[in-house]
């Protein structure tokens, strides 16, 4: 069939009006074996909400035959597309003899959006590996609209319309938006070694516009923020027809802001039929978005609750095993008297990304930092550390004002930044614990005849281990082995040897889950008591209210306003970071 | 967990439980010295003339060592994540400092000093222009091989400087302490301090850091360019120790065989487990290596192969070594089998339509 033709069917089904979201188009797409091609028909309204009923537009004759992939042609899966129940059964996995997943079974409804939250290393994510294709399980079976299926393979997953959606966008760096998007299906002419570039971006746009994602299509990703590939990742899997969509933690890493916007796209592919699958570490969302949330803990299912049923406490109870108390927020202010200015920032100034910030910490202090992401908040704290050039401005710790900032100079002077990618600017993964923790002061370690004493360093290590509670088998095994929580742990290690005056703590519990989340908080908590002055970057206004006791609002590159107190309502800073008026 | 730490068991279990990427590293030196004693066993026996004794043998490695010279400095800027192509030249340019300085009437001894200066005033200008102006250091030693190899052939003229003084040409040359040859006493000293100030002084602790992960080691507060320069100029160094080590071995300076110096010496940082990208490596294992490699080539030499046949050679053994060791300690590997088994998945992930392809996001700011 031509693309022609397809064009002509389209128009007959009434789907050519309203571009963009009806036009039709026809493409080619290479079947897995590459021997075949098969000629579908692309309906960039077919999920549009209203239209979920019908469900989707099947393709083209030709498009059912799948080149030999045990699906094709079977009833259950003949209007390619439509609407599926997804269902694990009595999934099992180990890595290395540990077992991850232990007889768990799950299913995936459509037109719901399906959680899962336990702590880190539940099997959250093994499982949406699984489902998605890129594990094998040891036994048990992946069934799609009651069909089971066989070996399932990332490529023959997308092909089921099983997309998953990576907690770290894996875009090409250096491609467009556009490119990305089409990776290996390009659209050609019918001269068939030519790409429409023109056609590309038009029709890349209109499947950004569905998702929210308001960018010009031949933007590089690496120009892209998180949120922007997350969405991008989202208009893919609508590229590629799929009708179940995986989120592996999607929002850690986006502001309240950029989350709402994807919850409202994923509401908007639910409601249009597709079974959203999602995980997160932030219940209040779980919550708030989920049809139904089902509970993993050491690699078992421990409860499954539907909308209405699941409460906050309910499901951390659920998560760690026990029951914990809600934890409050602890206010220092009051308590203590003896406090002075440990560190004043005035007028820094780094066009265009921020300007004329100021503020001063004093000891025994917590102030957070709210903004969105891409509102300066991360580069105000490299400035400050000296990460970053700053055009003007002055920054003093401890009454004394730092000429030539630099990381060293700032560490000599009492100041830290715990910066907020752990992978890439905290540890050194395959280096062992030990030399992680002392990374920070190697001009400090303990020496003879200027050789560095390693048993000493490595008593140092240890004791600094010990006063976070660094859960490890021993100091010489690599850093990568710990858990998120451990490994941001053991930074707060290396920090503490350093002996800090002040504490820039940027995104201090990301990544790490909730029994970890609240000993982060206590140390951050016992640090302020001793005196140490903590600046704290978050995305999660909740996280803020509960450990500050000031919080600053960064917009666009200045502090637009101030909250003290009972005054730091997670509603309030919601309002500020997006611009609000701060009255 | 403090009471786990300082408690005595969990001492003794953390020196059983060491990193599995130390315990490969060991494991690689351990295979490299097997290969070296199998090797020497190898022409021994198959190769009349190349065992004369204990003393020839030891004899022998004057032929090789100063690649080894040059290998301890270049492991050092490996280690950093960078590369320094100049060294190969830079000795040669050292040999004909010190020679011409001498023919102009300078004490010798006098002149190898200055050279070594010289030598190491050009490392810093090479070290500087590499991170003052963020130009890759591949491309900046590469236009420097070519400067300094230029240099040192104007220098040197048609005919170089040769006949040095006998005390320096025993003691920087051919001399000997009963059968171990002064070279081979150099080099140890200059190993032992190279590995002992890789392991345990600041500047390679951070060295290492940053090789490992630089912007991680920059965030920790390491002086990250100081101490990238500090390499170069310990590789620019070592490179011109090794032209004066040439010059006392031919009793001439020589101009010609920089170039053939520089290649076999990163062959041997690689080959001793430093990795190329930085990071992981000791100095133990290029130790071994340059032995590996300097008897091998010159086993076949003595064997009446061609010195193209050996260098053809050391190419298989390079990339067989290399092909074993990714087998042996993949980066989050575990074992040879599991880093197939893990390679023939990636594999199986790749393909167009197969989600988004990995590792090439990774470069996403």
């Amino acid at each position: 069939m031509s693309p022609d033709r397809l064009g002509a069917a389209a128009q007959t089904r009434g789907l050519g009006h309203g571009v963009p979201v009806g036009r039709a188009r026809a493409r080619r797409v290479r079947s897995p074996g590459g021997t075949e091609e098969r000629v579908e028909l692309a309906e960039l309204g077919e999920r549009v909400p209203g239209e979920a009923g019908t469900g989707r537009v099947p393709s083209a004759p030709g498009g059912t035959g799948q080149g030999g992939r045990p699906e094709a042609g079977s009833p259950a899966v003949s209007g390619w597309g439509a609407p599926a129940r997804y269902e694990a059964r009595s999934v099992t996995k180990s890595f290395n003899g540990a077992i991850v997943l232990d007889d768990v079974s799950v299913t995936l409804e459509p037109h719901e959006v399906h959680t899962l939250v336990g702590e880190n290393g539940a099997g959250k994510s093994t499982l949406f590996k699984i489902l998605s294709g890129l594990y094998t399980p040891d036994s048990g079976r992946l069934e799609l609209g009651g069909e089971t299926l066989g070996d399932l393979t990332p490529r023959s997953a997308l092909g089921l319309g099983i997309y998953l959606v990576p907690q770290e966008p894996k875009l090409m760096a250096h491609l467009s938006a556009a490119e990305n998007l089409y990776v290996g299906i390009l659209p050609r002419r019918r001269v068939r070694l030519l790409v429409n570039w023109r056609q590309v971006h038009r029709e890349a746009a209109t499947y950004f516009e569905r998702v929210g994602l308001q960018i010009d299509p031949a933007t590089p990703a690496r120009e892209m923020s998180i949120a922007q590939q997350q969405l991008l990742e989202c208009a893919r899997a609508l590229v590629h027809r799929c009708r179940v969509i995986l989120f592996d933690e999607p929002t850690s890493p986006l502001t309240t802001h950029e989350t709402e916007i994807l919850f409202g796209l994923m509401r908007q592919l639910r409601d249009a039929g597709l079974a959203i699958g999602f995980i997160s570490h932030r219940l209040d969302e779980v919550l708030e978005v989920s049809d139904r949330v089902e509970v993993l803990r050491d690699g078992r299912l421990v409860a499954s609750l539907r909308r209405g049923e699941a409460t906050r406490d309910g499901l951390v109870s659920a998560m760690i095993g026990r029951e914990i108390g809600v934890r409050t927020r602890v206010r220092r202010t009051s308590d203590v008297t003896e406090r002075r200015e440990v560190l004043r920032v005035e007028s820094l100034t780094s066009e265009p990304i921020f300007r004329d910030v100021s503020f001063a910490l004093e000891s025994h202090e917590v102030v957070g930092v709210a903004g969105l992401v891409g509102s300066g908040r991360t580069e105000i704290a490299e400035a400050i550390f000296g990460l970053r050039a700053a055009d003007s401005g002055r920054v003093a710790i401890d009454g004394r004002v730092l000429e030539r900032r630099s990381p060293r100079a700032c560490i000599e002077a009492g100041l830290v930044y715990l910066p907020e990618d752990r992978a890439r600017h905290g540890i050194f993964s395959e280096v062992e614990i030990t030399r992680n923790v002392t990374a920070g002061t190697i001009p400090r370690l303990p020496r003879r005849w200027g050789l560095i004493r390693q048993r000493e360093e490595q008593e140092l290590a240890a004791a600094s281990a010990a006063r976070t509670s660094v859960r490890m088998q021993s100091l010489e095994v690599a850093i990568a082995t710990l858990s998120g929580g451990n490994q941001q742990r053991a930074m707060f290690s290396r920090w503490l040897l350093a002996e800090p005056r002040v504490a820039i703590l940027d995104e201090p519990t990301r990544g790490v889950d909730i029994g970890a989340k609240d000993d982060i908080y206590d140390i951050i908590s016992d640090l302020a008591a001793s005196g140490l002055a903590c600046l704290i970057i978050s995305s999660e206004l909740e996280e803020l209210c509960l450990t500050c006791d000031r919080v600053l609002v960064v917009y666009e590159g200045a502090i637009v306003g101030e909250l003290r107190g009972e005054e730091i309502t997670a509603a309030r800073l919601g309002e500020l970071v997006v611009g609000g008026s701060s009255s | 967990m403090a009471a786990l730490l300082s408690a005595p068991p969990a001492q003794r279990r953390s020196r059983t439980a060491t990193s599995s990427e130390r315990r490969r590293d060991r494991i690689w030196v351990m295979a490299l010295a097997v290969v070296l004693g199998v090797e020497i066993l190898y022409f021994s026996i198959a190769v009349s003339g190349f065992f004369g004794g204990g003393s020839g043998l030891l004899s022998l490695t004057e032929q090789f060592l100063d690649v080894g010279v040059i290998a301890l400095g270049e492991a050092a800027v490996i280690l950093a994540g960078e590369i320094d192509l100049s060294a190969g030249t830079m000795s040669s340019l050292s040999g004909i400092t010190m020679a011409v300085l001498w023919r102009q009437g300078m004490e010798i001894w006098v002149a190898v000093l200055v050279a070594l200066a010289i030598s190491g005033a050009i490392g810093l200008l090479n070290g500087l222009i590499i991170t003052v102006f963020k130009v890759d250091s591949l491309l900046v030693t590469l236009a420097s091989q070519f400067i300094l190899g230029a240099v040192a052939t104007a220098l040197g003229g048609g005919s170089p400087p040769y006949g040095f003084p006998g005390s320096f040409v025993s003691i920087a040359g051919t001399g000997t302490v009963g059968p171990v040859p002064d070279q081979l006493i150099v080099f140890a000293v200059l190993a032992a301090g190279v590995a002992i100030a890789i392991g345990r002084t600041r500047m390679g602790r951070s060295l290492a850091l940053i090789g490992y992960n630089r912007p991680a080691a920059r965030w920790s507060g390491i002086r990250v360019d100081r101490t990238v320069v500090g390499a170069f100029v310990a590789s620019a160094f070592m490179a011109g120790i090794s032209g004066i080590l040439v010059s006392g071995l031919y009793n001439a300076a020589r101009n010609d065989i920089g170039d053939s110096l520089l290649l076999p010496a990163i062959t041997v940082v690689v080959l001793g487990g430093v990795d190329i990208f930085g990071g992981r490596g000791r100095i133990s294992g290029v130790i071994i290596a340059t032995f590996v490699l300097g008897f091998l080539t010159e086993g076949m030499l003595v064997a009446g192969d061609s010195s193209l046949s050996a260098t053809m050679v050391t190419g298989i053994l390079l990339i067989v070594c290399l092909v074993f060791k990714i087998g042996l300690e993949r980066r989050g590997g575990s074992d040879v089998l599991g880093a197939v088994r893990r390679r023939a998945e990636r594999l199986r992930h790749l393909g167009p339509g197969a989600g988004a392809p990995p590792a090439v996001g990774d470069e996403l700011p």
